[in-house]
């Protein structure tokens, strides 16, 4: 299969095919009889279908454009308050997933040796029969706990869930301990939810940015919201190590060393603390933990934060004022992919109060209705039998802190490789590329060959498929139902817009297929997936046909939430943590030195480009072709020292793995520190657009989780970079 | 005499002050309009980081064609597969492209791009989304934006938003409309941070070659009249004053006589 195909030449034989299996067939598919039915579609199959966007987590809601049976544009669902009509790069390129000629259209089972790529077709109720049968087979031999279950962020989670908790196993992995683990826990000490909802109204005066690289890490309707209040004169303060498009439309940015964030954050804490700056009413009213706080921040000073930052002091201090002055109408912005370093968690907890500390709570800051909803029905079931075993993630005997649901990832990794305190057998993987995804790849690879049986529900070959034994595919986010999604006073709808190619199906459809044959079959009481969603609105009584129609559907409006309160043991926002206290954490912020590299070594750095999300999307041919060839960012002046030019090729080492890569040099980054685009140097030769471009820097990063949130320390890598 | 082209209805506003490079637009546009992978019709011009660390300055825009009042592609299409339309469109006809590629050429802001991989290769160039303009939505790169860097709207609203924001934030844009004047005025306008030569833009002129073109061929029978009546009168001039002189000589001969 050439490289690039061309989209045009691709859609028309598309068509031509399409065209060729309608002969003769009078029945229209069910997906276009079921939009016609519901009024978006006319009588020749064209016309509109709202759905929901899933190139990244943000979940935009979409519109469809459908001709012939096949979709031929996607734009922005003015309707849905995550997209507001807009669609970012990656949304607009969405139906080159489903379209993706690599894609996995029947159930494969492995023949050759795990890691070669050769499969054969099988039908789906062999493949369903197969893996139930090793996976009773791993229950029956050493426990429910020795299949391991793993899955990424999206809306049919919630089953994949319930599969876990019927099976009875503990071991869950998600990404998040690769992410935003450390914002999570910081945000869930001090006021008691995941993450507050931030407000971007006419009043915003201020907001400081450490890392969130709004501009490339796109979620689009805060990047709209961002942008629109830097037009407006909002000052924006960007911390950062590398120039991104975030820092050349900030007002002011800060190249602060790696790993120093909190001392930057404990120093505005002590200047607001020590002026009086923070608003007194607030903290008296609605926090605990003040002298506690300010006891421990009186040490760090901006002259004290300033040779460890490289930011002046004076800087430091007139931010602080900056920020104060611009109350309640400032933000500190908790950040993205959060974990970097060891002390990350102790980082978000001093931006988090911050917030707190100027009283901006309600006013830039307010408590998130979450995604789960309790005016949906659901399907009945069961209770769970009780996993006794302990989980091999640590959680949460070593992370006492971490919600069972979230976990750390790479622990859970470690101990397949050590088989303490049991040996995992099993992995059951779902829409997650666990093989790019965790660090030091080498370990991730020789974890898999600890495992009896390994199965991937994707809709591509990935990595992770690549080394599986069985792969069931998925239809993709255009050709699917998924459980409704509860945004605001609104839940919004995913559905098909066209009909699943080959023999894709829904993970609603995979999971329950999969429970029948593991006799978990009164966990999984739904007809299919319609009757699942019909379920879901039941208690609400509106009808599928409607909200088909619409996309969404109107939540009956909640009693309003208590204005002041938050789900911490004091009820109050915490600025000194029980919690932590009880579990033997520092109760408040404090000072955790990072380590440095040494001499001549560089601090890797990664981050996000608009035009990929994690590891699942540089295959899609249109993002291929309009992202930059991902190259290893070099300081101009570091660049000429060493005799590297533009293009040059380099050899990037660790202490766990080393890469080959072309060099970018830039003056857009520190000379300390290099850039790696993450999500390039994939394995499987499945991937065939992705296949051969740029460098895994999972093969560099070293295993380190933060100690409180069990986030990856994701920057705590250190490089040596040499003229290949 | 030939007057300008008329206003166009449609433009589009594009504020290199909004724009964050992430290719959103140019993805849209490729799928709205079926182009092939290896060309687009819209593309990001920049000025590459500039400055001493740490103070860095980039800036983008998103660029495209500028549907020109009076367009030097159409001047110069010999077949009339390009033609600028009632509401100012400038469009591509494939079907009468011959493929001469004097467009490309003959563009001051070298816009049209062509499919130079295909069997059957055509001049790749913006129409404006004419078709969703027709179903009532925006041009697709407009449509999905997220900054809102490419606004598009009624061709006065735009200029005059244009101007609004440079007379409210003189400390943030040049004061300068790129596409106000530039090659006779087009409906594709811009605003910028920067000087529009720092973006890449080209100094395109103040007047349409094809404006000037059209002087001279719009022109040609007038002064071809002009011309004939003026040779006629010198013609009859000096006829007359051969014939006068003659007269005389004649005169004076006779006189001599």
């Amino acid at each position: 299969m050439s490289g690039t195909l061309s989209r045009r030449s691709f859609l028309k034989l598309g068509a031509v095919s399409a065209g060729a299996l309608v002969v003769g067939q009078f029945v229209p598919p069910a997906v276009a009889q079921a939009a016609t039915n519901a009024g978006l579609l006319n009588t020749k199959g064209n016309g509109y279908i709202p759905s929901m966007c899933e190139m990244c987590v943000w979940r935009c809601g979409l519109i469809a454009k459908v001709r012939n049976g096949r979709v031929v544009k996607l734009d922005g669902n003015p309707d849905h308050p995550h997209s507001k009509g807009h669609l970012c790069v990656r949304g607009q390129s969405g139906l080159m997933n489903t379209y993706d000629p690599d894609r996995v259209l029947t159930p494969l089972i492995r023949v050759g040796k795990r890691g070669e790529g050769r499969f054969r077709k099988a039908t789906w109720a062999e493949a369903l029969d197969f893996t139930a049968s090793k996976m009773l087979d791993i229950k029956a031999k050493y426990g429910p706990e020795a299949m391991i279950f793993s899955s990424t962020h999206n809306l049919s989670q919630v089953q994949f869930e319930n599969l876990l908790y019927a099976f009875g196993s503990p071991n869950y992995g998600t990404q998040r301990s690769l992410c935003f683990n450390a914002m999570i826990v910081a945000n869930l000490m001090t006021y008691g939810m995941e993450e507050p909802e931030r407000i971007y109204d006419d009043q915003l005066k201020y907001i400081i940015l450490t890392g969130r690289n709004l501009m490339e890490a796109i979620s689009t309707s805060e990047t709209s919201a961002l942008s629109a209040a830097i037009a407006r004169g909002v000052k924006v303060v960007y911390l950062d190590p590398r120039f991104t498009k975030t820092a050349a439309k900030a007002s002011e940015w800060l190249p602060i060393k790696p790993g120093t964030d909190l001392a930057f954050h404990l120093a505005l804490l002590n200047v607001i603390i020590g002026e009086n700056l923070y608003n007194r009413s607030f903290v008296e009213n609605y926090t605990v933990g003040f002298e506690a706080l300010a006891k421990e921040v009186q040490p760090y000073t901006p002259e004290w934060a300033a040779p460890i930052t490289e930011i002046p002091a004076e800087t430091i201090r007139r931010i602080a004022h900056e920020f104060a002055a611009a109350a309640p109408h400032a933000l500190a912005h908790n950040g993205w992919r959060t974990s970097n370093f060891v002390n990350s968690f102790q980082t978000q907890r001093a931006i988090t109060i911050l917030n707190a500390l100027i009283g901006n709570w309600n006013v830039v800051l307010r408590a998130s209705g979450g995604e789960s909803s309790s005016a949906l029905g659901k399907p009945p079931q069961p209770p769970y039998p009780r996993a006794s075993a302990v989980r091999l993630d640590g959680v949460p005997s070593k992370f006492p802190v971490v919600p069972l649901k979230i976990g750390v990832f790479q622990e859970l990794r470690d101990n397949i490789l050590t088989g303490q305190p049991y040996q995992a057998h099993g992995w059951f993987i779902a829409r997650q590329n666990p093989v790019m995804s965790l660090p030091d790849r080498t370990k991730t690879l020789e974890a898999f060959q600890k495992m009896d049986f390994i199965v991937t529900v994707d809709i591509l070959l990935n990595d992770t498929a690549w080394f599986s034994d069985v792969v069931l595919p998925e239809a993709s986010y255009l050709e699917r139902y998924d459980p409704l999604n509860p945004v605001g006073d609104k839940v919004f709808l995913r559905q098909p817009v066209i009909d699943p190619q080959g023999d894709a199906r829904s993970a609603l459809w995979i999971y329950k297929q999969l429970g029948e044959r593991l006799g978990l079959k009164d966990y999984f009481q739904y007809q299919d997936e319609e009757d699942y969603l019909r379920q879901q609105l039941a208690p609400l009584g509106i009808s599928l046909q409607d909200v088909k129609a619409k996309g969404y559907a109107q939540l009956p409006e909640g009693k309003a939430a208590p204005e002041y309160s938050w789900n911490t043991p004091s009820g109050k926002i915490e600025l000194q943590s029980s919690t932590l206290a009880k579990v033997g954490f520092p109760a408040v912020p404090t000072w955790i030195e990072p380590p440095e590299p040494p001499q001549g070594q560089f601090y890797l750095l990664t981050g996000k480009v608009a035009q990929s999300t994690q590891f699942g999307t540089q295959n899609n041919q249109l993002l291929h072709k309009y992202a930059d060839e991902p190259r290893l960012w070099l300081n101009d002046k570091v660049a000429a020292d060493r005799g590297i030019a533009d293009g040059d090729w380099v050899e990037v080492a660790s202490q766990v793995g080393k890469v080959h890569t072309r060099v970018r040099v830039t003056p857009g980054i520190r000379q300390d520190c290099v850039y790696l685009t993450p999500g390039y140097g994939h394995l499987s030769k499945g991937l065939t657009t992705a296949f051969g471009r740029g460098a895994s820097s999972s093969v560099l990063h070293v295993t380190y989780a933060d100690p409180v949130s069990g986030g990856q320390a994701l920057t705590q890598t250190f490089v040596t970079v040499r003229k290949a | 005499m030939s007057t300008r082209g008329n206003t166009p209805r449609y433009g589009f506003l594009i504020d290199a002050s909004l724009c964050i490079d992430c290719r959103s637009c140019m993805v849209a546009c490729s799928v709205e309009n079926n182009v092939p992978m290896d060309v687009t019709r819209i593309w990001i011009k920049e000025t590459g980081i500039t400055g001493t660390f740490p103070n860095l300055k980039r800036f983008t825009a998103p660029y495209h064609c500028m549907h020109c009042i009076d367009p030097s592609c159409v001047s110069a299409c010999t077949v009339g597969a390009l033609t600028r339309s009632e509401e100012g469109i400038v469009k591509y006809d494939k079907d009468a492209c011959i493929g001469c590629r004097y467009c490309m050429y003959a563009c001051p802001f070298e816009v049209p791009n062509y499919e130079w991989n295909q069997r059957f290769p055509q001049v790749i160039k913006c129409d404006m989304c004419f078709a969703r303009l027709g179903e009532g939505q925006q041009p697709a790169c407009a449509a999905t934006c997220p900054t809102g860097a490419i606004q598009f709207g009624k061709y006065e609203d735009m200029l005059a938003e244009a101007h609004r924001r440079i007379n409210e934030h003189p400390d943030k844009y040049v004061p300068h409309v790129y596409g106000e004047q530039e090659n006779g005025g087009t409906a594709t306008l811009y605003i910028s941070p920067v000087p529009f030569e720092e973006l890449g833009f080209p100094d395109a002129g103040t007047t349409s070659p094809a404006f000037s073109n059209r002087l001279v061929t719009e022109g040609t029978p007038l002064v071809a009249g002009a011309m004939l009546v003026g040779l006629t009168g010198a013609y009859l001039t000096i006829k007359h004053q051969k014939e006068e002189a003659e007269k005389e000589r004649a005169e004076q001969t006779t006189g001599e006589e």
